[in-house]
């Protein structure tokens, strides 16, 4: 296909579009990333490895147990570490959606409708940088010690993040587009619906990953707050002092999740954001 | 036909507001072209926005076809500096997006304009895998899809490269000889407004004025670009905005 369009294949409608995605993803610039994920992580175990035996020569003690024992806990602990792999996994999708579903059309509007802007930012920029974490004992007051209160330190937190990027990218689009679809008398909804969501879907995307890390941590801390409802933080909490290659079973298990969810997010932005991904774009 | 009555357009209110279109009145025939030329920043994209309703008039009056403008309408296209595409709509989608929006669209009636336009073999590509050129044809090719009877153009060919700009300039020609809709092109460019203006108004800094009104039957054909009456009225045209 030339560049100037004047010959060549259709581009779009042949290959179902999951998979034309799945594709775009796994050949980024031809090198699989299989591989390098592979790469790296052996050059992780690696420092792990290191980083054991280090601590061991120094201190005589294995503080930090080798990946090969935390990988043996692993397995013998597999039932009740799946468990709470499931429930904490559970607890922080349903966080980020409830915070995306809620927080992307506030922020959006939040940027783009100059009133909203010029009474609710403040308002925005008050409760942001209060820690949310603090609230958690008031939480427990009001939804108990379940999974309500849980999801709902998570949410809040994300909440304000989600609101945060989404005003930021809603207020800065380019002129030129929302110009272009108000030409064509379309209303307000519409503008929402093909300028404004669209134009701040990747900033979006960039900020559901960064929530990943930010709830599973407050996630961590809402689950040790209570000896019930399981989690992987009340396993990783139990077993910290007396049985730590099991605790580290526990921390490499949240690495799975956050990982598996990162994964997610890139598939999620190649689909929904494949225009970021055409004419050697984003490569 | 196109009548714009002493438009007065102000940006903002009371003492800060800024006063960007001071008294510019003119008519423009169906089937007729105009362009307004001016320096950088005069006020020549305000008074295009007011006339395809997305700019409300302070002062004066605008009408096409006999009825107020109000606001964006179906037979009053809008072609903006770098096309105005949306980057995450294919060439269908965006070529398309009047239709869509509108509820109108037609398979047939669609194809057809991208066959025209020769962007049937890209139109499920995305604009960033366009050239430049292309882009603007797709443009085009959106103003087109609702059969308009009035065509306004910002800086079509703005930062376009010489051999393109031209491509584009022949290309604008031949539809509104084929089609015959009223144009009205806003440009700095001299030679883009001797090429395609049948009248040219030459506008003051901003707050925009009319200071010449230059008139220039002769256009209709690629190879007026080569003939002594385009030279002379990129002549006039120059002296009338170095005064």
């Amino acid at each position: 296909m030339s560049r100037n369009g004047t010959g060549g294949t259709n581009g779009g409608g042949r290959m179902p579009r999951l998979r034309q995605s799945w594709n775009e993803l796994t050949d980024r610039r031809g090198v699989q990333p299989t591989i390098a994920y592979a790469v790296s992580l052996l050059l992780l175990l690696a420092l792990w490895e290191i980083a054991s035996l280090v601590v061991r020569a120094v201190y005589g003690s294995p503080f930090l147990p080798a990946p090969s024992v935390v990988f043996r806990a692993m397995i013998l602990n597999a039932p009740g570490l799946g468990w709470d792999f499931l429930l904490t996994g559970w607890r922080l999708v349903l966080s980020m959606l409830i915070a995306l579903a809620i927080g992307v059309p506030v922020g959006l509007m939040i940027g783009h409708e100059r009133i909203l802007d010029r009474y609710l930012s403040p308002m925005i920029y008050i409760i942001y940088p209060i820690p949310q974490v603090a609230l958690i004992l008031f939480l427990f007051l009001l939804f108990g010690t379940g999974n309500a209160t849980k999801v709902a330190l998570v949410t809040l937190v994300l909440f304000f993040q989600v609101v945060v990027t989404a005003r930021g990218a809603a207020k800065n689009l380019p002129q030129e587009h929302l110009t272009s679809v108000r030409a064509t008398g379309a209303t307000r909804w519409q503008v929402y619906r093909h300028v404004v969501l669209p134009a701040s879907l990747p900033d979006i995307l960039t900020s559901a990953r960064v929530a990943i890390g930010l709830g599973m941590a407050l996630l961590y801390i809402a689950e040790t707050q209570s000896e019930r409802g399981g989690g992987l933080g009340l396993f990783i909490s139990r077993k910290i002092v007396f049985a730590r290659e099991t605790a580290f079973a526990g921390i490499v298990a949240m690495a799975i999740l956050g990982l598996l969810l990162y994964l997610a997010i890139d598939f999620a932005e190649h689909v929904l954001c494949r225009w970021k991904y055409t004419g050697g774009r984003s490569r | 036909m196109i009548q714009v009555s002493d438009l007065v357009v102000r940006y903002g209110q009371g003492k800060g507001a800024v006063e960007a279109v001071r008294g510019v009145s003119f008519s423009v025939e169906p089937g007729k072209t105009l362009v307004l030329v001016g320096p950088s920043g005069c006020g020549k994209t305000t008074i295009l926005f007011a006339l395809a309703g997305l700019l409300q008039a302070s002062e004066g009056a605008i009408s096409i076809a006999g009825t107020p403008v109000a606001g964006p309408r179906r037979d009053v296209a809008l072609i903006l500096q770098n096309a105005g595409l949306l980057p995450w709509k294919t060439v269908w989608q965006n070529a398309n997006l009047s239709l869509l929006l509108s509820g109108e669209y037609r398979r047939k009636n669609a194809s057809e304009v991208l066959e025209k336009l020769g962007l049937d073999q890209v139109k499920n590509r995305y604009p960033s895998e366009l050239s430049e050129g292309m882009k603007r044809r797709v443009g085009v090719a959106r103003a087109l899809s609702t059969s308009p009877t009035v065509m306004l153009m910002d800086e079509p060919m703005a930062s376009l490269d010489t051999l393109t700009k031209e491509s584009v300039q022949d290309l604008i020609l031949s539809l509104w000889q084929e089609l015959r809709f009223s144009i009205v092109l806003v440009t700095h460019d001299i030679e883009e407004a001797a090429f395609l203006g049948q009248e040219i108004l030459v506008l003051t800094e901003r707050p925009a004025r009319i200071k010449a009104r230059v008139e220039n039957p002769g256009i209709g054909s690629v190879a007026y670009r080569w003939s002594d009456r385009f030279f002379a009225t990129t002549a006039a045209l120059r002296e009338a905005l170095e005064k």
